[in-house]
């Protein structure tokens, strides 16, 4: 079981949290992993960015800061004067090695991704300990681990660092085996791990959730259960359509789909461990636990679904690059994603006509005003490309569903539907997975056409 | 065992100098008591006079260091090989297992001999081996002397290897062997510890771990299982008697330990015909590999023995020397 940042907000979350875990460690052998108290990380994150600038007051304060914020959830999670103290005592210490850490990068005005990954670190630990105390008050015989105690071996990729996952099948076997053979629960740190000597790394994306599939995978566990703050993966954004509704079930494929087009809080390299060993992942809420929630697993019942869910992706932009030369002459896709991969700008979408005159392709909108700076440089002039348009006021329509593979008149449903309702279709792709069909509407269009086809479908 | 390396490295050196452009130099020698360590190169023949009259190396009077282990040596040294020759154990395939792995860690190449942390954690091992980019190597695991993985790896070239069966305990078709002859099996097992091929604790060949473990070698070098000795159903001999071999040899049948990958894996008696080129006698091992296209080849030879296993370790250092001129060029 994962608790995400949401969940262990505050000291009365933690404690929601604890209770949880407690009804279910009776009759299961459960592993907990933690995230960081929400905003902790970010917390850190800026507190290296302002040691490296030498911004003495500022780090002091944010220092203090956290420092209280955990100690009043230790004081709201935590009744038990003993336990309090104890629990008191070790964050104290933690916090110690924290300003240390940090005074070290203020002195000498120099992080790097290795001591970033060592003073982030300290949100999964702190958030762990005080779990610990809450489920030990609760009479759960339990121990915390740091990510690396816990046997998660990566690479030395710090910032996001690649699990070894045969050494880590390995260790994590003895370590969390052995404790659970002994009727302890383990509470491991998510996020965390380190390198093969020792050396604290983080897994970066997926985080937490990444570490609760890798602890599952390596482990043979029945299932990997994801808490947060939603009830599971629902049908539509219910900001947009009000009757959106949380699906049971999805398919692996269908929830990496899902998680690309932002689905919340779901990382596709988190599902990787759990969909390579066939373990079912749950997604549930710890602000509403009796709620089923969302099941992510291989074997999905069969369902009469054809379309699972409608996204929106909002900040996008389209670039479409022009040339009638541009026929017959290869190289000019490549040297459009070659202009963008130099510029670190990641394309979510492209699609080109058969008669080869025009691409286009959406990118990140904040990416727009790069983008189409490096590719004016390199293609306008050229005898190949006449002319580069782009419209950053799109959204990017994705409409997700496994069985509309082999399912004919698909397409033709989903854009009659969006037709009907006079929105211009201005881009479409479709994978050959046919998991998913994308489209880009304009901007003012896009609520309206997310709604049509949660309509037509009946989602 | 480490007796024997260093007796064929001394009689090859010249050799090994001329035609492999190898020059070993040995910089430290570990025993149980301790340490001899030289990095200037140790004399060997001085080193085995040592071992031989007083015990340990560790007794040598000017480069003996009582008390010094493995770990220690690493720390201390800047050695390029580290050859692990030291007893099975496959409880938890320590210490050897804590050795490789210190020693891949710190860029290391690595030759053992020792089968308890490959059949434990072979998978995981080559994986730090392969992020390290070092060398590891274990050919003197199976079949001692035998070159039975390079073979394998010939044989899977261009084709594919779709089943392993071998014999791969000398010890348990000694046992075998003789109960063809007429002796019962508790005969056949005094007369096999007798003669030095079973130690005084037969329990791990006859109870099929020793076959078990060089399967699950086989299964991942060969077959590219990822798999540990836990994945594998073990039966070994203790329950076969002598009337089970006497009613297969009437319809000219017999039986033989065998340790098989395919799609299962599995190591038990297994009943053959005697004329099956796995069906070898005494102390023999033999290692068939069927492949999809080009049909079912067998390696057969005499499997351990000191001189056997150290000329497998002097194959293994001959391809890191190898891997080392790739790199430097």
């Amino acid at each position: 079981m994962k608790f995400g940042g949401t969940s262990l907000g505050d000291g009365q979350r933690i404690n929601n949290a604890a209770r949880i875990v407690k009804e279910y460690v009776e009759n299961n052998e459960v592993i907990v992993v933690c995230s960081a108290m929400a905003g902790v990380t970010d917390t850190l994150f800026a507190l290296v960015d302002r040691a490296s600038r030498g911004r003495v007051r500022d780090v002091e304060i944010t220092l203090n800061n956290l420092s209280e914020k955990h100690f009043k959830a230790i004081d709201d999670a935590i009744k038990n004067e003993e336990i309090k103290k104890d629990v008191k005592s070790i964050v104290k210490e933690l916090i110690e090695d924290l300003r240390r850490a940090v005074l070290s990068i203020l002195y000498l005005r120099e992080a790097t991704p290795r001591s970033r990954d060592y003073v982030v670190s300290f949100g999964e630990r702190l958030s762990t300990r005080i779990m610990w105390g809450a489920l030990t008050e609760l009479n759960v015989n339990c121990k915390y681990l740091d990510g690396g105690d816990a046997g998660i071996i990566t690479d030395s990729n710090f910032g996001e660092a690649n699990p070894l996952m045969e050494i880590t099948r390995l260790e994590v076997r003895r370590r969390i085996g052995s404790l659970l053979d002994r009727g302890i629960t383990p509470l491991v740190t998510g996020y965390i791990a380190v390198n093969e000597e020792g050396v604290i790394t983080t897994l970066g994306r997926g985080g937490s959730d990444y570490t609760a599939t890798i602890l599952g995978y390596c482990l043979d566990a029945d299932e990997v259960w994801l808490w947060s703050d939603v009830d599971g993966l629902m049908t539509a954004d219910p900001r947009i359509v009000k009757n959106a509704r949380v699906l049971s079930t999805v398919s692996f494929n269908e929830a990496i789909e899902m998680a690309i087009f932002g689905a919340k809080g779901l990382h596709p390299r988190a599902l990787e461990p759990a969909m390579k060993s066939n373990i079912n992942v749950r997604i549930k809420n710890t602000f509403n636990p009796p709620h089923p929630g969302t099941l992510i697993t291989s074997k999905p019942e069969k369902s009469d679904m054809i379309v699972k869910a409608v996204l929106l992706v909002k900040d996008v932009a389209m670039i479409s690059v022009r040339g009638a030369s541009m026929v017959g002459r290869p190289g000019t896709v490549a040297k459009i994603l070659e202009t963008l991969a130099k510029e670190n700008i990641n394309v979510m979408m492209i699609s080109q006509s058969v008669s080869e005159s025009s691409v286009s392709i959406v990118i990140k909108r904040e990416a727009l005003p790069r983008a189409l700076n490096r590719l004016e440089t390199a293609l306008l002039g050229t005898s190949l490309v006449e002319d580069i348009e782009s419209e950053d006021d799109v959204n990017v329509v994705a409409v997700i569903g496994e069985r509309m593979k082999g399912t004919p008149g698909v397409a033709s449903r989903v854009f009659g539907a969006v037709a009907k309702k006079g929105i211009n279709i201005r881009m479409i792709a479709q994978g050959s997975s046919e998991l998913n069909i994308s489209f880009v509407v304009k901007e003012e269009d896009g609520y309206e056409a997310v709604r049509a086809i949660h309509e037509e479908y009946g989602l | 065992m480490g007796v024997s390396l260093a007796e064929i490295l001394i009689e090859r050196s010249e050799e090994l100098r001329r035609e492999e452009g190898l020059n070993i130099r040995i910089v430290g020698i570990v025993d149980s008591s301790g340490a001899a360590v030289n990095d200037k190169g140790l004399d060997l023949e001085e080193m085995i006079r040592t071992k031989k009259k007083l015990g340990s190396v560790s007794c040598h009077n000017e480069y003996g260091r009582h008390g010094l282990n493995v770990l220690d040596l690493l720390d201390e040294l800047d050695v390029d090989v580290l050859v692990d020759a030291t007893p099975t154990n496959l409880k938890d395939g320590e210490p050897s297992f804590t050795y490789i792995k210190k020693a891949l860690t710190y860029r290391i190449h690595v030759v053992t001999v020792n089968k308890g942390p490959l059949a434990l954690a072979l998978p995981a091992l080559r994986e730090l081996a392969k992020h390290k980019d070092v060398v590891f190597r274990f050919s003197g695991s199976v079949g001692g002397g035998l070159p039975v993985i390079e073979f394998a790896r010939q044989c899977a070239r261009g084709d594919k290897i779709v089943k392993v069966e071998g014999v791969l305990n000398g010890t348990t078709n000694y046992i075998i062997s003789r109960m063809e002859d007429g002796l019962d099996f508790k005969t056949a097992l005094t007369e096999a510890q007798e003669k030095g091929y079973a130690e005084r604790d037969p329990s791990l060949d006859i109870m099929g771990f020793d076959t078990a473990a060089k399967l699950v070698i086989l299964a991942n070098e060969v077959v590219g299982r990822k798999v540990t000795i836990n994945d594998i159903s073990i039966k070994g001999i203790e329950d076969l008697e002598k009337e089970d071999i006497d009613e297969a040899s009437r319809s000219g049948e017999t039986y033989r330990l065998i340790g098989r990958v395919d799609g299962e894996l599995e190591v038990k008696p297994t009943r053959i015909k005697r004329e099956d080129p796995l069906a070898v006698r005494y102390s023999m091992n033999a290692v068939s590999f069927t492949t999809l296209n080009s049909g079912r080849h067998v390696i057969l030879g005499r499997g351990a023995g000191g001189r056997e296993t150290a000329t497998a370790i002097l194959r293994d250092l001959i391809e890191i020397k190898k891997k080392l001129v790739e790199v430097r060029i």
